[in-house]
């Protein structure tokens, strides 16, 4: 609790020191981007500007991500329950960056990522799939995330409009291949790995995902 | 028959092409490749032929910003500003350089989430050069810089004859000599193409005279006795006493080793490329190193840069417009804007991408398309420089190991102590094996590794700094990895200056990804590129 409250005070003190620099700047161009925490220039090396994801260093967009979520993963990064399978090379680059961090930092990187304005504008939709197939497969899909992938927190399960789709994908096939959701500690995970039963083939997953392209993301 | 020069040169390039006559007229002095020849030495510029053409400009001063602290960069501001440019750096980092990284007493290892201080003793001697490390004398760019701005070289040596060649499949997994390898594997070859051409008909293609002297160079490439049977050679060393023995053996005949078993030989992959690895372009001797580390070299231009060089400048958008480029950024916790005439880009291309940019869709895909590459290296310090109580002075031991390779400090010898390469994979493979592990793991592993190669080895090591530069903040990948296709497709479209106004620029965009002459000839090919508009828009008046 004294931890909790500590580190509100420090993003307190973040947030205001946006403020006072930000406001009074006059170009219009340097308005559009949040300055960022030293501590937290490694999100933005491979997240890219305002965390709008970066497919070639296969870092997922984080603007408009819940905090819970975040917080809930970097977590999972955290305790070993993500990025410490054999097979996900691209899951251990995050693994030990949140290892590093102590509770504190991440409610502190919870917090920075979600100040940042939603930038939809930066989404990239990159994934070809037959979206009408992947209505029918996403029935699955929106009894957590939501009809139109707005997420669920009561259930645990993340907004879907609006994440990088080539991430999708390469999530669904983590869970499909047990290189994510393989710990029994990892309920949400575990959860998620059998709920990819339904996609039985690679196609699915290019289809499912190309319907929640459709999605409107506000 | 007489041959003049200028025929003798254009039979060459029927035969080697344009770069061979160009090779060749260096070679013969008709060319000035280097500063004296030109005679335009005068301390401070490579040499004519060497130096972009950059119109100075008499009216307004243009501008320049310079995107990454890279030696690109660095080289482009060192001659920018010589011709009446304003430039600036901006670079992400904590330090310039880029990719010429060495390592020594304090210096921080900025890996994501792996942050280290490297600890070897404070003595300059003792150094890792963790990213660039070797100068093949032909790289005329980095050699040159070298000279005009005083940067002294000494001698590296690549391949030792001394050194082992390791492999857990072959030899009862013991090392043995590259000397011997060597030797007795081509002394097998040798013996069995003598047998082949012993039996084969080759009147109509050689003479009786070809043909004795064809057997005779085979005897001499195996060292086969009169029989063209290979039964040892002294290349590949003596048993005691002898060369590499612990006694002297000056004094008495020395006994030939016996062959190694060529079914051994065959187990090992050592033949696939590290046997001959010596004779590539870039790897044959001789090559040179900066005394005293590589970044000498980053630290002779930065002293012969006025321009603002900005670290912990992070670019947030690069924005092309009619008349130049608007580059924002954030610095000692301000967002500031440059516009500039021009950019010279020399971020990482994967990283670029994820920076707001105007570019266009074919621009970014282009970017997108080449790979990074993965590479980690581990230097740790020994406290006794046991190698050359082992006949090692220098040059790389090789084993089908995940460190891959053990490269022994050619400088400082008989020193007290030492800093050896403990590993330095080409693997991408090797490289994630490593980069998963954290540093202390990774010391632990590199020398339960290198102890198959040298016994005592842990023993030996006090300090260990590694680098996987695919986990390296602001870098996040080491040599790009271009195919043939996207060479193809993007090669010449990425160094075209996109609306003559950016330019990207680095051993990425060069056949020599990975050398810091790539870096060079990329930061030339931009800066002839630049000249030409620069000369355009004054319209010929420069």
């Amino acid at each position: 609790m004294g931890l909790q409250s500590h580190s509100f005070g420090r993003r307190v003190r973040w947030l205001t020191c946006w403020m006072l620099i930000s406001i009074p700047a006059a170009s219009l161009a340097e308005n559009d981007y949040s300055l960022v925490p030293d501590a937290f220039v490694y999100c933005t090396t491979c997240h890219g500007v305002e965390l709008k994801g970066n497919v070639s260093v296969d870092a997922p967009r984080l603007n408009g991500m819940e905090g819970w979520y975040l917080r809930n993963q970097m977590l999972a990064f955290k305790n070993g329950h993500r990025g410490t399978h054999p097979e996900d090379l691209i899951g251990m680059e995050m693994q030990p960056q949140a290892a590093a961090l102590s509770q504190e930092q991440i409610e502190d990187a919870v917090a920075f990522a979600t100040a940042l304005p939603v930038r939809a504008h930066t989404i990239e939709r990159t994934v070809s799939g037959d979206a009408a197939r992947g209505e029918s497969l996403y029935a699955t899909c929106s009894a957590c995330h939501g009809a139109e992938g707005e997420g669920n927190k009561l259930l645990n399960a993340p907004a879907l409009a609006g994440q990088s789709d080539w991430y999708l994908v390469r999530q669904l096939d983590k869970y499909r291949s047990g290189a994510r959701g393989y710990d029994p500690a990892d309920t949400f995970g575990q959860q998620m790995k059998a709920a990819t039963a339904v996609l039985t083939k690679d196609e699915d997953v290019q289809d499912v995902v190309a319907y929640i392209n459709t999605f409107e993301v506000n | 028959m007489q041959f003049s020069r200028r025929r003798f040169l254009n039979q060459v390039g029927a035969a080697g092409g344009s770069a061979a006559v160009y090779q060749m007229a260096l070679a013969m002095g008709l060319m000035s490749g280097d500063a004296k020849a030109a005679g335009s030495f005068d301390g401070a510029t490579p040499g004519a032929g060497l130096v972009p053409t950059l119109n100075r400009d008499k009216g307004e001063r243009r501008s320049v910003v310079l995107l990454g602290g890279g030696l690109s960069s660095l080289m482009s501001a060192y001659e920018l500003e010589r011709a009446g440019y304003d430039c600036t750096i901006l670079e992400a980092g904590h330090r310039l350089g880029g990719r010429n990284l060495t390592l020594r007493s304090g210096d921080l290892v900025d890996e994501m989430g792996n942050q280290q201080r490297c600890e070897f003793d404070d003595d300059p001697n003792m150094y890792l050069n963790a990213g660039a490390a070797r100068i093949p004398v032909h790289h005329h760019y980095l050699v040159s810089y070298c000279r005009a701005l005083g940067v002294r070289l000494e001698t590296f040596t690549n391949v030792n004859y001394n050194a082992w060649v390791h492999d857990s499949n072959a030899f009862g997994g013991k090392p043995v000599r590259f000397r011997q390898y060597l030797t007795d594997a081509r002394g097998f070859i040798a013996e069995l193409s003598a047998k082949a051409i012993n039996a084969a008909d080759l009147d109509a293609e050689f003479s009786t005279e070809d043909l004795e002297r064809i057997l005779a160079f085979i005897k001499s490439y195996g060292d086969l006795d009169p029989n063209l049977i290979y039964k040892g050679s002294n290349r590949a060393g003596y048993q005691q006493p002898g060369v590499l023995s612990p006694t002297a053996g000056m004094l008495e005949h020395g006994h030939l080793q016996e062959p190694l078993d060529f079914r051994e030989i065959l187990k090992t992959d050592f033949w696939s490329y590290q046997m001959y690895f010596g004779d590539g372009e870039d790897q044959a001797a001789p090559l040179l190193q900066p005394v005293g580390g590589m970044d000498k070299i980053v630290q002779a231009f930065v002293a012969n840069i006025k321009s603002p060089k900005l670290i912990h400048a992070q670019v947030k958008s690069i924005r092309l417009k009619e008349d130049g480029v608007s580059v924002v950024y954030q610095h000692e916790g301000k967002h500031k804007e440059i516009q500039a005439d021009y950019a010279l880009n020399c971020i990482p291309k994967h990283l670029l991408v994820g920076i707001d940019n105007n570019f266009p869709t074919e621009y970014t895909t282009a970017l997108r398309a080449i790979g990074r590459g993965k590479m980690f290296k581990i230097g740790i310090q020994m406290k006794e420089r046991f190698w050359e109580k082992e006949n090692i002075y220098g040059g790389i031991s090789w084993t089908n190991q995940n460190i891959e390779q053990i490269w022994y400090p050619p400088h400082n010898v008989h020193g007290r102590k030492g800093v050896l390469l403990g590993a330095y994979t080409w693997d991408q493979s090797n490289a994630e094996f490593f980069a998963r592990m954290s540093p202390e793991q990774r010391f632990a592993e590199a020398l339960r590794q290198g102890s198959n190669l040298h016994p005592d080895y842990a023993k030996y090591a006090e300090t260990a700094v590694s680098v996987p530069w695919h986990r390296m903040n602001h870098m996040m990948g080491c040599t790009a990895s271009w195919t043939p296709e996207t060479r193809k497709l993007y090669f010449t479209y990425l160094q075209t200056p996109l609306n003559d106004r950016h330019f990207m620029m680095g051993d990425q965009i060069s056949y020599h990804p990975g050398w810091q002459e790539g870096a060079f000839s990329s930061a030339h090919h931009s800066l002839t590129e630049l000249g030409k508009r620069v000369s355009a828009e004054l319209g010929g008046a420069a």
